[in-house]
């Protein structure tokens, strides 16, 4: 190997190990406040179950005639029950990876991180990896536990496919992400950038509801969203969901996406950083 | 009196520094109804539903959400902006300073209940207007008293709850997820979105809740559903002699405690 190939595999090498220590160390933090790290794994259930129960106040029931001819399910459980699982990704893009440098600033540990021999953004990374797993492992539990529970059978054939396309939305979801991360650094109050945003998305992407009851400015909006072509696509691959646009679209328009929204976070995050560096605002509460 | 104003003062100015905060909570209830309304279409296919009309006392699940979502501002406020209250103190340095002040804990703790209080009510009210002006709400004047009795007898006993929640941060430091998780417990067991009698266990353990009788009452009264004015009057203010008194004696006693352990400071 040349010496500049040496240097380079040394170099993400270094990257790597920097990302796994960021991982590592969030899971020792959460570990420490142990009551709050058990109620991450309760809060998706209470989350959910509203959605339900006014769902079955709407319909008397669990079945939507309705539903099943816009959509081809007719199961108001299963439905919502899928749109919500793999929206919580968003939580970890927008809360998690957002919430990631506020953090810090509140431990008092932001500027140490930041002259760290490493790039910026190996720490949002480290923080993207912790937040995968640990949502990851807690939709696992709430998928065995609700598929148990209301007896939803999904069609196991699907899987690959429907986990390729919750892949691409995952990585799309990060470059927001890394867009609210470096937000957070101007706008420092990340929460509500971040809140905004989720909020924004949840409406707009078809979690509990086809994309035909949308108006059409929300419908032409959704087009954008990577969460629009995951959860329809899992869906499909899940449920049987008669789909509006053809499946080669659905994995072409996510990696457009998924191009698109990484590459704008970056800049926005670069920006961001440059920004608050120059202004002194690093340190500013 | 001077050192719950000038709290009251203190959190109004950290506010305006952060002025997006302010348009964010206006909005967010709000915006938090639009799923429920395309969910609602979606698995109706109409803007009103007899199974909910039996349960709720109205087909229109519109108005019901809507009015849901503004009165949960209300919960918000008391169980998460009070819970962190004190949380942010420590956030932002000035914890042990205030608590190491020549005054009453207890002050602080009703001036952040106050500051949540005239800022909750006055979301609620821009929230209402809008209802008014934009999707056709009526509220005739004679109604407006009763509405703010019931506004008022909902924010006593929510604020014993945010002064037990706000005790509890003292205690557990990092509390903000138990405080959400809690606010999630309401919001599941309280009719904001939907009649409880939809499910038997929430229905039980709605009974318990003051925000339940609130909002009986205050639907009632916006949507004409008929409801029993002084039953629900009644309860909701056994619940907050009960759960007033309740709030400051456990931050009391859990502030003391704190104190006692040098547990203030830590993280």
């Amino acid at each position: 190997m040349s010496e500049q190939g040496r240097g380079l595999s040394s170099r993400v090498f270094h990257y790597l190990r920097a990302i796994n220590a960021e991982n590592i160390k969030e899971w020792k933090i959460e570990l420490t406040y142990k009551p709050d790290f058990i109620r991450q794994f309760l809060e998706p259930f209470v989350y959910l179950f509203p959605y339900f129960l006014y769902g079955f106040a709407l319909l008397g029931g669990r079945y939507s005639e309705h539903l099943r001819s816009m959509t081809g399910i007719g199961d108001m459980v299963a439905y919502t029950f899928i749109g919500y699982l793999f929206i919580g990704f968003l939580n970890t893009a927008c809360w998690a990876m957002g919430f990631s440098l506020r953090k810090e600033q509140w431990f008092g540990t932001l500027e140490t991180i930041f002259v760290a021999p490493v790039p910026r953004w190996v720490y949002v990374a480290g923080m993207a990896l912790h937040s995968t797993c640990h949502q990851g492992l807690i939709m696992l539990i709430q998928a065995v536990a609700i598929t148990t529970f209301f007896a939803i059978v999904l069609q196991t054939s699907g899987i690959f496919l429907a986990l390729s396309a919750v892949l691409l939305m995952l990585l799309g979801l990060y470059g927001l992400g890394i867009v609210v991360a470096g937000l957070t650094i101007a706008l420092k109050q990340w929460w509500v950038v971040s809140e905004a945003l989720s909020t924004l998305i949840v409406v707009v992407t078809p979690i509990a509801y086809p994309l035909a009851v949308l108006p059409f400015v929300l419908r032409k909006v959704a087009m954008f969203l990577p969460t629009t072509y995951g959860i329809i696509g899992v869906r499909h691959f899940l449920l049987g969901e008669n789909l509006a646009v053809s499946l080669p679209t659905i994995f072409l328009r996510l990696s457009l996406i998924l191009v698109v929204w990484l590459s704008f976070g970056m800049l926005v995050f670069l920006i961001m950083d440059r920004y608050g560096r120059k202004r002194g605002s690093l340190s500013v509460y | 009196m001077w050192v719950i104003i000038e709290e009251v003062r203190k959190s109004f100015r950290i506010l305006l520094a952060y002025p997006v905060e302010v348009v964010f909570w206006i909005f967010s209830p709000l915006l938090w109804v639009i799923p429920l309304v395309f969910q609602g279409k979606a698995l109706i296919g109409a803007f009103s539903s007899t199974p909910f009309g039996s349960l709720a006392g109205t087909d229109e699940f519109i108005p019901y959400v809507l009015i849901g979502a503004i009165v949960s501002t209300y919960m918000f406020s008391a169980v998460w902006s009070m819970g962190n209250s004190f949380r942010d103190e420590t956030y932002y340095g000035t914890l042990e300073h205030i608590l190491s002040a020549p005054v009453q804990p207890g002050y602080i703790l009703i001036g952040k209940g106050l500051y949540n209080s005239i800022l909750s009510t006055s979301f609620v009210i821009v929230q209402l207007l809008i209802c008014v002006f934009i999707f056709g709400l009526n509220i005739t004047l004679a109604k407006i008293f009763p509405i703010f009795l019931f506004l008022f007898l909902l924010i006593v006993g929510l604020y014993g709850i945010g002064f037990m929640a706000a005790a509890l941060t003292l205690l557990i430091k990092e509390a903000h997820g138990m405080l959400h998780m809690f606010e999630y417990v309401l919001f599941l067991f309280s009719p904001i979105r939907y009649p409880v009698e939809v499910n038997p266990i929430t229905k039980a353990i709605s009974v318990f809740i003051p925000l339940t009788y609130a909002l009986i009452a205050l639907r009632g009264l916006l949507l004409n559903i008929e409801f029993n004015f002084w039953k629900n009057s009644i309860i909701l203010l056994a619940i907050d002699c009960t759960l007033l008194p309740l709030g400051l004696f456990v931050f009391r006693r859990i502030e003391k405690r704190t104190k006692t352990r040098g547990t203030l400071a830590d993280y």
